[in-house]
């Protein structure tokens, strides 16, 4: 029950009352009358669950872009109505509240605007029907679970490094005016000799059966595999500047950072012609997703990616390690997206693998903190005092065991890529472009 | 960030609040009647000491504070009836006070030019400033057998009263060229004393001042000490708020208040309960970093620290000076001395674990030379 702003008006229209009549009593029997009109009021008010409720749901968007949460309400017999339709807040729904009239019968539908602010599956929080009366003094209401989601898709910023790097595996790929051949690269196809061509490739035995020079060309490797496997444990929560020198408050998780930098490799593996196998997990597997032979990969790996957050366990490796293995015995090139966390890494990962370098060729990618380094920076500060100190020595000491893991780690034939949050998505596309271009996938 | 109290914390607590309460506790007294030449109030303006005095040389002393309760006072021919702060008696209440007086003796402290006008219209007061005066009685022994001969009262402030021989037609003391302190009025059956500072406790002592109260106040077997108290005004002498508003105003009021209690329940329904948001850790990576460095701090591992920060000195130094990573700390220091043109011992005392720093101070200084020579290699 609710009532309106008219009841204290009504009541203050009492002093006209009192005023002619100036008794105790006045004031009791008015308040009685508004009471009795109050009272009548929501006995006449339609019960709110007469109003049926359907939600149309808002879907799927990229987070940043605007989405839209509607609802439809039928009634069974005409009211005036205040509906509210709440979502979780980040899920930004502005002008949530409706006041509507409803007729018999009549279906009457209610947009909400969303702007999801935050990734993954953000969900509705219930639908507030209040009913009025007919004189619009009292109001019957309650509120309703009515499910719905919104599902916001991590943000694509990469995306930008995409072009220049697709450019670059064109000039691998034998489309371009010149032409590589070496390492890592199979035999295509033979043609003319044009100007400009490297006289390296022409092939001497061909050109003596035809009028014309011939040259051989080459593309590189097709059909490899590349395996992102994405670490959602506690390292990922940890949140990091997303360039050196960046004064956010809080920064980026590094999860989110590592999500870009899988999305970019995906996108250019996938136009390389290679197939990519996602894994997500900790603990546990999370999400599990072939994407072979689909046009959009990013797409794909986006509604994979949306709801997987960090979780503050440990990352059981030998869980992960064997999802790997299950997509398959052919070699492949796996990317292990993950934090270069020394003690994480040793306890977890390092058991692993020996196993896993001896099928597969492995890359660790990892996000590394800026602020790391400014901290073990004593001459950053104009006058350092002890505990600025201290805690250099304990970033220095910090930085001295990655260095040391990351040597463990290039001996066991390991390559790791370690960049900063915005840096990590093109350096990680650069290695494999380079890893493509020396045939070593 | 919230800390328990430790137990000096508490102990301070404790204190402040003893404190406190015997604060309270002692100046409970003179707190309680803060009128001046109360009977009861021990500060400097009261006259506790008098009271207590007369009570100790056997006058039975009985404190009244309200009309009323004089009404319930027995008074009869021993009987002396002390009156201070005067001012605060009503026309109705002299009246009352003078008909119940009437078989003992009246005395008035300091009563003031109004006070005076409603005994006798004749009556006049004047307020000087003579320090002592003698008691040199005129027209008698003594007002109402009150006996100040040979006596000083000694005040800075006084007040005379002054009139013809047929008003004041009792004895007058301590009197001046235009009036006197202490005046009795037959006709009227009163007696002023316009020296009440005299009587209080901080003033008692001056002159004869004690001996004047003594016997104005102890002159009879009982004494009753009336402070009047300005609510016993009677009710036709005060007007009434009441009879002065409308009469709607009050159910009015009432009216108002329930369209506000109207208005806040409108306003205090929500549409709704409020939507609440499942919130993501927030952690900075760097935080384990930091807190280690805490630790080292607490600990007061000035070597531990020392040795992580020469041992990334050398390794960056060693890299920039294209030595090999894993190069021995010898070699580093020497080829670090020929590039900076330092002498070999001061570097290796900057590079080497072999001396940690004793102190906090020491380990600073270290670090930031540390860092100089490394911005020095770096530029060269």
């Amino acid at each position: 029950m609710a009532i309106s702003g008219r009841v204290p008006l009504l009541l203050l229209l009492g002093l006209a009352a009192v005023v002619l009549r100036p008794e105790g009593s006045t004031v009791l029997l008015w308040l009685l009358g508004v009471l009795v009109m109050v009272g009548i009021d929501v006995l006449l008010a339609p019960v709110p669950s007469s109003v049926g409720i359907e939600r149309r749901q808002p879907g799927t968007v990229r987070l940043g872009d605007p989405a839209t949460g509607g609802l439809v309400l039928t009634a069974a017999r005409g009211a005036r109505v205040q509906v509210r339709d709440a979502w979780q807040p980040s899920a930004g729904a502005s002008a949530n509240r409706h006041r509507l009239r409803l007729r018999a019968g009549e279906p009457q539908r209610l947009t909400t605007p969303l702007l999801p602010r935050r990734r993954g599956d953000l969900r509705a929080a219930g639908v507030t029907v209040r009913a009025w009366g007919p004189l619009g003094l009292a109001a019957r209401q309650r509120t309703y679970d009515v499910p719905g989601t919104v599902r916001a898709l991590p943000p694509f910023e990469s995306r930008k490094h995409l072009p220049s790097r697709l450019a670059r595996l064109r000039d691998l790929d034998g489309r371009a005016a010149i032409r590589v051949r070496g390492q890592g690269t199979e035999f295509d196809s033979l043609r003319e000799y044009v100007r400009g061509d490297d006289v390296r490739s022409i092939d001497w035995r061909a050109s003596a059966r035809t009028p014309h020079v011939v040259v051989r060309t080459w593309q590189p490797e097709r059909d490899r595999r590349v395996v992102l496997v994405l670490d959602t444990s506690r390292t990922s929560a940890g949140r990091v500047a997303r360039f050196p020198g960046d004064d956010a408050e809080d920064g980026m998780p590094r999860l989110d950072a590592a999500m870009d930098a899988a999305l970019l490799l995906g996108s250019l593996a996938a136009r390389a012609g290679d197939r990519i196998d996602f894994l997500a997990g900790d603990r546990r597997v999370r999400a599990r997703q072939r994407v072979h032979g689909v046009r959009d990969v990013a797409a794909r790996l986006q509604e994979q990616m949306a709801d997987l957050e960090p979780a503050l366990v440990e990352a059981d490796w030998d869980t992960l390690a064997g999802a790997v293995q299950g997509f398959g015995r052919q070699r492949a090139l796996v990317v292990l997206l993950t934090a270069l966390e020394p003690s994480a890494i040793a306890d977890g990962l390092l058991p692993v693998l020996p196993t896993l370098v001896r099928h597969h060729r492995v890359v660790v990618a990892s996000v590394r903190d800026p602020e790391l380094g400014r901290l073990a920076d004593v001459s950053a500060t104009e006058r350092p005092t002890a505990d600025t100190v201290y805690a250099a020595a304990a970033a220095e000491h910090e930085l001295a065991r990655r260095t040391r893991m990351r040597e463990v780690l290039a001996r066991l034939g390991v390559d790791v890529v370690d960049a900063d949050a915005a840096q990590l998505p093109p350096a990680l596309a650069d290695h494999y472009l380079h890893l493509k271009a020396q045939g070593l996938l | 960030m919230s800390r328990t109290p430790s137990r000096t914390g508490w102990l301070l607590v404790l204190g402040v609040v003893a404190a406190l309460v015997v604060a309270v506790w002692t100046t409970a007294g003179s707190e309680e009647y803060p009128t001046t030449l109360d009977p009861r109030n021990p500060g400097p303006e009261g006259a506790q000491a008098l009271a207590e005095v007369l009570d100790g040389q056997g006058v039975d002393v009985t404190i009244v504070r309200s009309a009323d309760d004089l009404e319930e006072a027995e008074v009869d021919g021993g009987t002396t009836v002390l009156v201070t702060s005067t001012d605060d008696l009503s026309p109705g209440t002299l009246d009352r006070l003078r008909r119940h007086a009437r078989p003992g003796r009246l005395v008035l402290v300091e009563p003031s030019y109004r006070v005076v006008q409603e005994v006798d219209s004749d009556l006049g007061a004047l307020t000087v400033y003579p320090d002592e005066l003698d008691a040199r009685c005129e027209g008698g022994e003594g007002p109402a057998g009150i006996d100040v001969d040979g006596l000083r009262v000694a005040a800075d402030r006084m007040t005379v009263y002054r009139a013809d021989d047929r008003t004041l037609d009792g004895a007058r003391c301590f009197g001046r060229d235009d009036g006197a302190v202490l005046v009795e009025s037959r006709t009227a059956d009163i007696v002023l004393f316009g020296a009440g500072e005299a009587l209080s406790n901080d003033q008692v002592l001056r002159g004869d001042n004690a001996a004047v109260g003594l016997r104005l106040a102890g002159a009879g077997r009982r004494l009753v000490w009336y402070v009047p108290d300005p609510a016993d005004a009677t009710s036709d002498e005060a007007v009434a708020l009441s009879s002065l508003i409308p009469r709607w105003i009050e159910p009015g009021l009432w009216l108002a208040l329930l369209a506000g209690l109207g208005l806040l329940l409108w306003r205090v329904r929500r549409l709704g309960p409020l939507s609440t948001e499942p919130l993501p850790v927030v952690v900075r990576a760097v935080e384990t970093a930091r807190s280690r460095g805490r630790m080292y701090r607490r600990s007061g591992d000035h070597g531990h620290a020392a040795t992580a920060l020469r041992r990334a000195a050398r390794t960056d130094l060693a890299a920039r000076l294209g030595l090999d990573r894993r190069a021995e700390v010898a070699e580093v220091v020497e080829v670090v001395a020929a590039h900076t043109d330092r002498p070999v011992e001061r570097v290796a005392a900057l590079l080497d674990d072999t001396i940690p720093p004793t102190s906090d101070q020491d380990l600073v200084r270290l670090a930031q030379e540390l860092a100089r020579l490394r911005r020095e290699v770096r530029r060269g």
